[in-house]
This record gives structure tokens, C-alpha cells and sequence, in this order.
């Protein structure tokens, strides 16, 4: 389901899926309830990690509507080396 | 038999109220720039707002001249209604989230994860840090992990 999902949308990068929550868990980003009939769903959140594994940018919105952009996440991706 | 004009302003304002919330949802709300901030959305509702209240003192104000007497008191509350749920949807109830303090920080290791991809093949972290990238045969110089608010 995923895959017919990915190569529609035309993502190639890895699409990864949490069907327990735990890493959703793990990372304190679930929502409890708030999913279709009242399951529980994941916040949207976006972190941008270096080759060590060090998270270096995170974007926690405040607002379902209101994602990091592309821009923002390029723009921090730059100072990766 | 004294015919009265018809209120055009009554029946254009409420139809841009319902213009302005239609347009957020199936158009407006697929870009970031009308979506983060709906101005678009926002300035179609004045002037429906504008338009349903100069109907209304018409229908009211000169009841002999204008129609609208008892449709605009209903369409001018409906407009309103509209706009109430449209500010109470983006200023409320789209940030109704979990607060997640837990959340790893900047500066922090990211916790270890191990999930299955779209192949069913289980899939770490530390692969992915680790795993040479196919364009450049070198190791990555971050990953990026995008939490879906999504079921697959």
C-alpha cells in the first residue's frame, strides 16, 4: 500500500511506516485520539540529523497547517558538513 | 403594486463567504503562501462581510425600496457562521498538539529506530547514516526523519 502510495506521489526516499507508534512514541510525538476514529496519530514533526546521528535543526509546529518548507530545510541542511 | 429591487448585495455576500471557505479547502490550503497565513481567504470574507452588511441595512434601512427583510437577517447570521468556523478551525483547532517536551532536541543523538519500509525490509537509523548514497558512492552527510501525520 505504501509503495503504490510512494511511486504515485514519485518519492524515492525511504518511506518508512510505525503501524505500533513506537518510534512515534520513542520520540514523544504521538497524538493521542486525534486520528481517524479517534486512533492514535503521529504529530508532524521534521528533524534534520548530521552523519553522527546529532540532531541539528528540529521544526515542532504549533499548527496541523503550518509545515516546514522546503526552503527551511535546505537552508539548514547547508550548514551540514 | 410598488416592486421592490431586488438585494443583490445580501445574495453576493453570502455567496463570497462560501466562496472564501471553499476556496481555502480545495485550493488555498494546497499552497504554503495562502495556507500559513490565509490572507486570500481573509480579504474574500471582508468583502463578502462588507457586502452582507450593506445589504442588510438595505433590507432593513429601506424596507419599501429593498427586498431582503427576512433573508437577510438569516443569510447575514449564515455569513457570519461561516467566518466564526473558518477562524475558529485555523486559529483553534489546527493547533490542538501535543506539546512533546520528550521530543529529542537540538544537540541530542536521535533515539536508535529500526522500522520496516515500503518493501517490508526492516530499515535502521544508523543504516542510513552509515549505508554509502547510490549518486555519490559516499556516506551521507545527514539524514532528514519526517514524522506523517498519516495512516498507510
Amino acid at each position: 500500500m505504501s509503495r503504490d502510495l510512494c511511486q504515485k506521489a514519485g518519492y524515492s526516499y525511504t518511506f518508512l511506516s510505525d503501524p505500533k507508534a513506537e518510534v512515534i512514541r520513542r520520540y514523544d510525538l504521538l497524538h493521542t485520539g486525534a486520528g481517524v476514529n479517534g486512533q492514535d496519530i503521529a504529530r508532524p514533526a521534521e528533524f534534520l540529523l548530521d552523519s553522527s546521528g546529532t540532531i541539528r535543526w528540529v521544526n515542532l509546529t504549533e499548527d496541523l497547517r503550518v509545515r516546514a518548507r522546503p526552503e527551511q530545510i535546505i537552508e539548514a541542511a547547508k550548514a551540514l558538513r | 403594486m410598488n416592486q421592490r429591487r431586488r438585494n443583490w448585495q445580501l445574495w453576493t455576500g453570502f455567496l463570497l463567504c462560501v466562496i472564501a471557505f471553499a476556496s481555502y479547502v480545495f485550493v488555498f490550503a494546497r499552497f504554503p503562501v495562502t495556507r500559513d497565513v490565509p490572507w486570500a481567504t481573509f480579504m474574500i470574507f471582508a468583502v463578502g462581510i462588507m457586502a452582507l452588511l450593506i445589504g442588510l441595512k438595505h433590507a432593513l434601512g429601506q424596507p419599501q425600496q429593498y427586498r431582503g427583510k427576512i433573508m437577510g437577517p438569516i443569510l447575514a447570521t449564515l455569513g457570519l457562521a461561516i467566518v466564526g468556523f473558518f477562524c475558529f478551525t485555523v486559529f483553534y483547532q489546527t493547533r490542538q498538539l501535543p506539546a512533546s517536551s520528550g521530543a529529542p532536541r537540538v544537540g541530542q543523538k536521535a533515539p536508535e529506530l529500526v522500522l520496516p519500509d515500503t518493501s517490508n525490509h526492516p530499515v535502521s537509523l544508523s543504516s542510513l547514516l552509515s549505508v554509502p548514497l547510490a549518486v555519490s558512492q559516499a556516506p551521507p552527510k545527514g539524514v532528514l526523519l519526517v514524522f506523517y501525520r498519516g495512516y498507510w
